[in-house]
């Protein structure tokens, strides 16, 4: 039963990624069935761009399903769940109109509700999706509150009918409804402040569901903006741009130095996709600009890098929380203190691991370097804007993705050193074995397409750029060099991903074959780690993470604001030996404390205030219903 | 204040010019050369202290002080044995300090120099026979030189070296 539904669901993804190769190479259909649904029927458009986010789905729900083969292991909870919301985010870049695309949005955050409740025996899980369904409601609020504006103003629910009347609206409309499509979609796109659920919501659900959430649709929150900035609005004022490049910029950062400090696998990585949204809101936000300032190529050359980033990010971010989910399985705990030595007991994981690692760290010649490459000259480009003062905004978004690269870097440094890396630090890391096939296949996969999208770029590009191009109404055709070099901007900049490996290829096999021609001894000695000179040493005295992330902790802390608990138990007889230490080093979330908690705060103090009138006595609401009838009478 | 200031100007510098330092170079430039020709660039050592009394320590970080400045010379003290081609090993070794002593010679790459400083290193000295002393450094592990002293001085630690890299041809 279980295994048929997750079969289901992979065919699903095996027909979204058709349906969306078709449509990228200009394949356009329309499906209308008025009766289905109220207020202008189901209605579903297959363009450019949806088929380029069906693909990204399907790249996303194929490996996760038939992991999820032999992870959940026949267990039924949460199936049906999972079938609805893969077909419901199917189904989001398809909507045509404002009923249809609510319908499909709202059931695909109710679905993934339910997964996120998939422990509900565990308060931490209650807690996951008590927050993540008040955000994703009040981005849904957002959401509503746009369309229904833009419904208003133009006189349809259709989209391509607010295309057409988008021009003719007046800018402070189209600013507002900007603002409102751009927080609710932020909000599902987990952009900071509006970041707070996904931390939590991730981990909690199954590892074949986070690998979805965080791979896939989050996605549909970057799909939204596109769709909502370039193609219902137009191309609006520069401080739209400028707004999305610095919230990506700033995203960026935070997400990935809040992972940095992060033990939990699981919430590192869900940190990590707010980092990679934020790369991703760069790319548009520089498209956004150069859109605005009428440099159509490098407006196409931003979009291109945000899509590509876009489904660079949801194969390796599937690959590691699938990797993650291996561990997990294995170990029984997300906390990589607790793990360590895996690459022995599991080594495809850990290579499948060590893959994402590189892709999610942007090192060639994996996909997430082409990607960050493009983002880069997109950016550094911002010369050919007439107005200096928007090169600021540039130059933010240039230094907060070379922070980010730098950063993250370090950050799976940690998380794949102490978790595959040195010997086991518990029990249960001694004892992990190697994750059933499917699981194994489902990596692989996922892997292997990394590698291929970053040996590829050369025949990724020029198609995205179709897709870009239809999206951004440029139809001229743009030249991105031969089969082996990528030449971006008229020879701003060329690069070659292909040579690259080569390269790394040659060095590989060169270095060691150079050192025995130069007659470098190749005698062997092993010998145990150096441990000091020690006798006896045990996993307690390995490097942590803690260890690790503790220097960033200092550099940062004006973020971070660590507060430190040190208790230490004294032998009764004298202070010079010490029974028990207890060290802390919690940090705090500016989010939480400045933004949210006072907002909570505030509204439960007027519910409190609202509750003097609510005793509760019979006899008080009559008089309440008196005094308003008097009221009424009074006043009619 | 201004007493002070007036009295350092007319002191003017008093310091003396160190006393045989063309010695110190001499010595200096030869380990430069023979370190060269035995090694390529470099010597770096790590110091162990396997029981030392600590004497032979104040004398060893004399090297490492603006007079002697082993550094210009090619030699490096380093804080692991696996970065190490040399081993300077102090004082009577311990009982509990025999089994650390000979892991680290274990962990240093070959090749690798041993040398004992000390009179304590060479053969206990001071604390030979004691019941928490297992004897000299040739006692734990394979001794290539000795520097004598009880401390030997910085002068005759580089003198030391000296030789022991050059009877190693």
């Amino acid at each position: 039963m279980a295994r048929l539904a997750y079969g289901l669901a992979a065919l699903v993804a095996v027909g979204a990624a058709a349906l969306g190769l078709h449509g990228m190479f200009g394949g356009a259909f329309t499906l209308r069935v008025g009766w289905l649904v109220p207020l202008g029927g189901l209605q579903l458009t297959l363009d450019p761009l949806a088929g380029f986010f069906l693909l990204v789905i399907a790249v996303g729900v194929a490996p996760a399903s038939v992991y999820a083969i032999g992870s959940a292991g026949g267990a039924r909870r949460g199936l049906g769940a999972y079938l609805v919301f893969v077909v419901s985010m199917c189904l989001v870049p398809l909507a045509a109109n404002m009923m249809t695309f609510a319908i499909a949005w709202e059931l695909m955050s109710l679905a993934s509700y339910l997964l996120v409740l998939h422990e509900r025996e565990s308060r931490e899980s209650l807690r996951a999706g008590w927050v993540y369904a008040v955000m994703t409601h009040a981005g849904l609020a957002c959401l509503l509150a746009g369309m229904m504006l833009l419904g208003a103003w133009t006189g349809s629910s259709e989209f391509a009918d607010w295309r057409a009347a988008a021009p003719g609206l007046g800018g402070g409309a189209r600013s507002v409804a900007f603002v409102l499509l751009a927080l609710g979609f932020a909000g599902k796109a987990g952009v900071i402040p509006l970041h707070v659920w996904l931390p939590l919501a991730h981990p909690a659900a199954p590892s074949h569901v986070s690998a979805l959430m965080s791979g896939v649709m989050i996605k549909l929150g970057v799909y939204g903006l596109l769709r909502a900035s370039f193609d219902w609005l137009g191309a609006g004022p520069p401080w739209w741009g400028v707004a999305v490049l610095i919230v990506g910029a700033v995203s960026s950062v935070i997400g990935v130095l809040y992972a940095l400090v992060e033990h939990d696998l699981k919430k590192l990585l869900a940190f990590h996709s707010i980092e990679n949204i934020g790369i991703i809101l760069i790319g548009i936000g520089a498209g956004l600009l150069y859109q605005g300032a009428g440099l159509e190529a490098l407006a196409l050359l931003g979009v291109v890098a945000a899509l590509y980033h876009t489904l660079n990010h949801a194969a390796f971010k599937a690959l590691l929380f699938l990797g993650a989910g291996a561990v997990v399985h294995a170990t029984g705990t997300r906390n990589i203190e607790e793990m360590g030595g895996l690459i022995k007991r599991m080594p495809w994981t850990a290579a499948c691991f060590l893959v994402g690692s590189a892709a999610i760290s942007a090192l060639p010649p994996l996909n997430g370097f082409v990607s960050e490459w493009l983002t880069f000259l997109a950016l550094l480009q911002n010369t050919h804007l007439a107005r200096p003062s928007l090169s600021l905004a540039f130059a933010l978004g240039i230094a907060g993705l070379a922070l980010t690269g730098g950063l993250a870097m370090a950050c799976f440094v940690k998380a794949f050193g102490i978790t595959f890396l040195a010997l086991p630090r518990s029990e249960a890391a001694a004892r992990a074995h190697e994750a059933p096939p499917s699981m194994r296949i489902a990596m692989v996969l996922l892997a292997v397409t990394c590698v291929a999208l970053g040996l590829g770029p050369t025949w990724v590009v020029p198609a995205l750029a179709t897709v870009a191009g239809a999206l951004l109404g440029n139809t001229t055709p743009v030249a991105f060099g031969d089969w082996l070099t990528l030449r971006v901007s008229d020879g701003f900049a060329t690069g070659s991903a292909l040579a690259i490996a080569a390269a790394l290829g040659v060095a590989l096999v060169a270095l060691p074959l150079g050192l025995r021609v130069a007659g470098a001894s190749r005698r062997r000695r092993a010998y145990e780690t150096w441990g000091c000179g020690r006798i006896g040493q045990t996993a307690r005295m390995e490097y942590t993470a803690t260890a690790f992330a503790n220097p960033f902790k200092r550099v940062f802390d004006f973020l971070y604001r660590p507060t430190k608990k040190l208790d230490i138990d004294f032998h009764p007889e004298s202070r010079f030996f010490v029974e028990r230490i207890e060290y802390e080093n919690p940090t705090r979330s500016i989010f939480d404390d400045w933004l949210y908690r006072p907002v909570l705060d505030g509204l439960s103090g007027v519910a409190r205030a609202a509750r003097a009138i609510q005793s509760g006595s019979a006899n008080l609401y009559l008089a309440y219903i008196l005094a308003v009838l008097l009221i009424m009478l009074v006043l009619a | 204040m201004l007493r002070q200031l007036w009295t350092a100007l007319r002191t003017g510098i008093v310091t003396e010019p160190p006393a045989r330092v063309s010695d110190l170079e001499r010595v200096g430039e030869r380990l430069a050369a023979e370190i060269t020709r035995a090694f390529g660039r470099s010597l770096h050592i790590r110091q162990v202290d396997a029981g030392s009394p600590n004497c032979c320590e104040i004398e060893i970080s004399g090297l490492t002080g603006p007079h002697y400045d082993l550094e210009r010379f090619g030699l490096h003290f380093v804080a692991s044995p696996r970065h190490a081609d040399c081993l300077l090993v102090t004082g009577p070794v311990t009982r509990n300090m025999a089994e650390p002593l000979r892991r680290t010679w274990e962990a240093t790459p070959d090749p690798k120099l041993v040398i004992a400083v000390g009179d304590c290193g060479r053969d206990g000295g001071l604390f030979r026979g004691s019941y928490a002393v297992a004897g000299g450094v040739a006692d734990v592990i394979p001794v290539d030189a000795v520097i004598p002293g009880c401390p030997p001085s910085p002068a005759a630690l580089l003198a030391g070296l000296l030789d022991a890299i050059r009877r190693r041809r």
